[in-house]
């Protein structure tokens, strides 16, 4: 019953004081829409880099001497490895052919050449469903180590630079949601101590009739609560919205074809949600706190 | 504990000095029996608003000791304080009603706090509204009534869960003389229900040819308290 009567008192506050709610809920939905979409670009960078790299994959370059009966063996081994989808050989007379391919009408300038110049090599595919660049970095020293190899290539420098700036946007995203947090904190805390004081009148009567510090409390929380939680999830409906936007813009750009863009998670977006409502929640009992000590 | 052999209200050599160093009660002894109607009179700062203060909690004593139904209040902790006020009934000179709820929801408020079912609550409060006489007024706003009917409000919402102790501070001091009346003939009703009541004023016409025991705060000083 007592659940009931807290409950309906929220509500009547919530109705009797809508202008100051709705602000307050303002300023969650968008400290949560401005986090959310830094989070959103964070997320697709990410997936981006990832794609990136697991399309590359891993060519290794043997060594011109190596005897061409360790070839399948070397095949074998690399077949192993983890993470691997597939593998596939490139015999220096291959690799003199796509070069020849590669030049048109130039391959003139191969004539009297012998395609052993070109090392062997083999060519890697990475298991998508395993691949992380962490691993793909881990393979490629591995494969450095082995005699037969000369060289191992896999775009390690577009990769690194991609990791840097993906790392860097990460903390940017981090810190800023910090900054960001605090500050809606700050806020929705002082509004709740705009509230306290303009109710203050009505708590110095429950108090008087014998109300618990929970029985005030609770009615606040509970608007909290529901502040924090309309916020949030009016951020990310209106998130949703700018994705969808921009993922028509992005399917119209020749430039991004292929790059392609994902919603957050759903497990994502349930932390910007419970972070929200947990913001609003400890925001209120911060504000409340001087209050009840009262 | 509630000893049945104590009184209901007791002080014991309490004062409270207020910094720097305002005397506002000066060793006071009070007993007050259970079902007892007592007028506490004393000029404006004489202390009578700071002894009242002091019975529901709202201050501690600087020094002495204060019973209340059997219960030391220095020995309670502050989560304990609400359910003492759950026993005494507080009036004001200013009402202290919410201007924007309605009479209904000013009485109900009382009961809220004590988590009753909502059909108890409308019962016990069309009850109390008319015993105050003010039963056709339930939907109406507090700036709607007259004062003495604002008065009746805060009466009801003090006595509504029926509490053993009611205390008045200068409840008729805005009041005029009729709707003073209709007080204290609210008030003897209640006490003859089985409130014991602590009447501060400092209207001597209430309290001339009362058979009532009148009490005197001077200057933080009590006299007649025992």
């Amino acid at each position: 019953m007592i659940s009931t009567i807290l409950m309906k008192r929220a509500l009547s506050d919530l109705r009797l004081r809508a202008g100051s709610h709705i602000m307050t809920g303002l300023v969650v939905c968008l400290t949560m829409l401005i986090l959310s979409f830094f989070l959103l670009v964070y997320y697709n960078a990410r997936a981006f880099v990832d794609r990136f790299g697991s399309e590359l994959g891993i060519i290794v370059f043997l060594k011109t001497d190596t005897p061409s009966n360790k070839i399948p063996e070397i095949y074998q081994r690399i077949s192993r490895l983890d993470g691997i989808q597939g593998v596939n050989y490139v015999s220096p007379e291959e690799a003199f052919k796509r070069l020849e391919r590669y030049l048109g009408e130039e391959k003139e300038i191969l004539q009297g050449v012998s395609p052993t110049f070109i090392p062997p090599s083999f060519e890697i595919a990475m298991d998508r469903a395993v691949f992380n660049l962490e691993h793909i970095k881990r393979l490629a020293a591995e494969l450095k180590r082995w005699p037969e190899v000369d060289k191992v290539q896999y775009g390690q420098d577009w990769i690194n630079r991609l990791q840097f700036f993906v790392s860097v946007a990460g903390k940017v995203v981090v810190m800023g949601g910090l900054l960001l947090l605090v500050s809606a904190a700050f806020v929705v805390s002082n509004t709740i101590k705009l509230t306290v004081y303009a109710r203050q009148e009505e708590l110095e009567i429950l108090r008087l009739v014998g109300a618990t510090n929970g029985f005030i409390e609770t009615p606040f929380l509970i608007e909290a609560f529901l502040q924090g939680l309309g916020g949030s999830l009016t951020a990310v409906v209106v998130l949703y919205g700018v994705y969808r936007y921009l993922l028509q813009a992005v399917s119209a750009s020749q430039l991004f074809r292929g790059v392609g863009l994902a919603f957050l998670p759903f497990s994502y977006v349930s932390v910007l949600i419970a972070a929200s409502v947990g913001l609003c929640v400890i925001g209120t009992a911060f504000a409340m706190r001087r209050f009840l000590r009262l | 504990m509630a000893n049945m052999e104590s009184p209901i209200i007791k002080l014991t050599s309490v004062s409270k000095v207020y910094p720097p160093d305002h005397r506002a009660l000066d060793d006071v002894n009070l007993e007050v029996e259970k079902g007892e109607f007592i007028f506490l009179t004393g000029p404006s700062g004489s202390g009578k608003t700071t002894l009242l203060r002091l019975l529901y909690c709202a201050d501690r004593p600087t020094s002495g000791d204060i019973w209340i139904d059997g219960v030391d209040l220095a020995s309670l902790s502050r989560g304990q304080i609400p359910f003492l006020r759950r026993k005494i009934g507080v009036v004001f000179q200013d009402f202290k009603l919410l201007t924007n709820r309605t009479i209904f929801d000013n009485v109900a408020i009382t009961l809220e706090v004590l988590g009753l079912g909502r059909q108890q609550i409308e019962k016990m409060v069309r009850d109390i509204l008319a015993v105050v006489g003010l039963e056709e007024r339930e939907d109406a706003f507090p700036l709607e009534l007259s004062g003495g009917e604002q008065q009746r409000v805060a009466i009801a919402r003090a006595v509504v869960n029926r509490p053993p102790i009611i205390l008045a501070d200068e409840p008729t001091g805005n009041l005029d003389r009729l709707r003073t009346d209709e007080v204290i003939e609210l008030m003897e009703e209640l006490n003859a229900r089985g409130a014991t009541i602590l009447f501060a004023t400092h209207d001597e016409r209430l309290f001339t040819n009362t058979h009532r025991r009148v009490i005197q705060l001077k200057n933080g000083k009590l006299e007649n308290g025992l």
